[in-house]
């Protein structure tokens, strides 16, 4: 008997191959919830509902009219959304005084306003049922530092407190809204920078449990969050080791494991 | 398939029914974990222990060669430590103007000095690494009239668990606390029989439910199973009354 049994699930932010959303479908599904995959690659979708019984659906996170429909279209073929996850996220690495107005403009629609629409698409069918469990990826980084990441970590701040504000304000139509914290995690979005040499490196010592998460650490913080053992709300989950305790390595830090990995491969 | 399976559990603060640590010995039990709860009195926590299928041990927190007894039991009895639970606590309540150093003291032996050679002990046997938390509370989220006492030796204990788990992750240990709001249990039973107190704490939950103790041994279950890629951190099980407040005495004499 799986731990969400009988559970109709939203996770938004799946169609990239082997991303965090991915992962969470995958884990939700084998808990025997009933899912619903969305993100803008309609081929990575639907290959992905195709293997875990799920239904594939279309979302641009930065346009209202279009998460509103998806939310809409998985009501209509899920029968209902017990779980929304929102694992989408751009992890723009850009100095401050470089930062555009445009990746201003796009960090807010996708970071911000986007999962402000998601809740708002949530809550009324949510209400309608009698509760639901909303749950924001958010990342160390809305409490930790990092550098060159700014306009990332401040709306990932931003809508940390925006779920506070609905577990307040919607918790008495049973309503849950928690975010989850992951550190550096290996998926697609930090391939790039995992492939630099040394440059991961430069993180580990911040881990007190001696190593990276992986999206499976936080599908299992979601499955935990999503199922009806979770009696928590307005909470932020730090699922990443511990990384919080130490924190992530300087720019210098990193520049200096980068240029000791490339002298060593000589 | 049990999400405890093979695993081997201390449970201290199980001395009644109506406690998290009975709950939590119950639920670790249902999950396939062998189980040895603890608690001052030996004759309760063994006519408890009686009842769950587990071993009873007789643990006074106040004493570390108790505690280091405690921790070899569990090795001595299954051969190893993986999950180890603290909920030992006591009521400590005086006004700031009236607090005594005798409340101060109290509190902290059980609250603060206790819950930090817990997790010493029970770290020094865990070779395989492992999971252990302490009870902290919503008193230490928002802040609650006369809880001086109580309050602040439980916040001093959060800040160990934060520095254990800094210290102890090397290891694979995880050092976690849990936070319940105003639960029904034996210390509170006095509180719950009030209507008055009953409604002025309700109004300020979200969620619009008292936690139980069951809420709360989930909790322990998650951060007790291998589910959980987290440490040093406090989880709160307050149905959200983190995010409001604790009623002034005020709101109900």
């Amino acid at each position: 008997m799986g731990r969400l049994e009988g559970k109709r699930a939203l996770i938004v932010g799946a169609a990239g191959t082997g991303n965090m959303g991915q992962v969470i479908a995958r884990r939700f599904a084998t808990e025997g919830a009933k899912v619903a995959v969305a993100g803008r690659h309609m081929d990575v979708l639907q290959a992905l509902a195709g293997e875990i019984g799920g239904v594939a659906v279309e979302c641009d996170f930065t346009q209202r009219d279009s998460i509103f429909a998806m939310v809409e279209e998985s009501m209509a073929r899920l029968g209902g959304i017990d779980v929304s996850v929102n694992a989408t996220g751009w992890g723009l690495l850009k100095p401050f005084l470089e930062t555009s107005d445009e990746d201003m403009d796009r960090m807010y629609a996708l970071q911000l306003r986007g999962p402000f629409q998601w809740m708002q698409a949530l809550i009324p069918v949510m209400e309608k049922q009698g509760g639901g469990s909303i749950i924001q990826i958010s990342s160390a980084t809305a409490t930790i530092m990092f550098h060159d990441h700014s306009a990332y970590m401040a709306t990932k701040a931003g809508t940390d407190h925006m779920i506070r504000t609905v577990a307040n304000e919607f918790g008495p139509a049973g309503i849950r809204a928690n975010s989850v914290s992951p550190g550096v995690t290996e998926t697609p979005m930090t391939a790039e920078a995992g492939a630099v040499p040394g440059l991961l490196d430069a993180f580990k010592k911040g881990y007190p449990l001696g190593r990276y998460g992986t999206s499976e650490d936080i599908a299992a913080g979601c499955v935990f969050l999503a199922s009806d053992e979770c009696f928590m709300t307005g909470e932020n989950l730090q699922v990443n080791g511990g990384l919080r305790l130490r924190g992530n390595p300087t720019k210098t830090d990193i520049e200096a494991s980068v240029a000791t990995a490339m002298s060593a491969e000589g | 398939m049990g999400r405890l399976n093979g695993k081997t559990a201390v449970i201290l603060g199980a001395s009644d029914e109506r406690s998290m640590g009975y709950a939590t010995a119950r639920r670790f039990i249902e999950e396939g974990a062998n189980v040895i709860i603890a608690a001052r009195r030996k004759d309760a926590v063994e006519a408890l222990a009686g009842k769950l299928g587990a071993e009873g041990v007789a643990c006074d927190i106040t004493s570390e060669a108790e505690l280091e007894a405690l921790a070899a039991h569990a090795v001595k009895t299954f051969g190893t430590l993986d999950i180890a639970v603290n909920y030992a606590g006591i009521e400590v309540s005086a006004p700031i103007l009236d607090v005594t150093a005798e409340d101060l003291r109290r509190s902290s032996d059980v609250h603060f000095v206790g819950a930090t050679l817990f997790i010493k002990q029970m770290a020094r046997v865990m070779a395989a690494g492992g999971s252990i938390m302490t009870a902290s509370s919503l008193t230490i989220l928002v802040q609650a009239p006369g809880q001086a006492a109580y309050a602040g030796a439980k916040g001093g204990a959060d800040v160990v668990v934060r520095i254990a788990a800094n210290e102890l992750g090397e290891k694979g240990i995880r050092v976690n606390s849990i936070a319940p709001g105003f639960t029904r249990s034996a210390m509170t039973e006095a509180y719950f029989e009030m209507e008055a107190v009953r409604r002025a704490f309700l109004k300020e939950m979200p969620l619009g439910r008292f936690p139980t103790v069951e809420d709360v041994a989930e909790v322990a279950l998650w951060l007790g199973s291998d589910e959980a890629f987290v440490t040093g951190q406090r989880i709160d099980v307050t149905a959200g009354q983190a995010l409001r407040r604790v009623p002034l005495a005020s709101e109900y004499v």
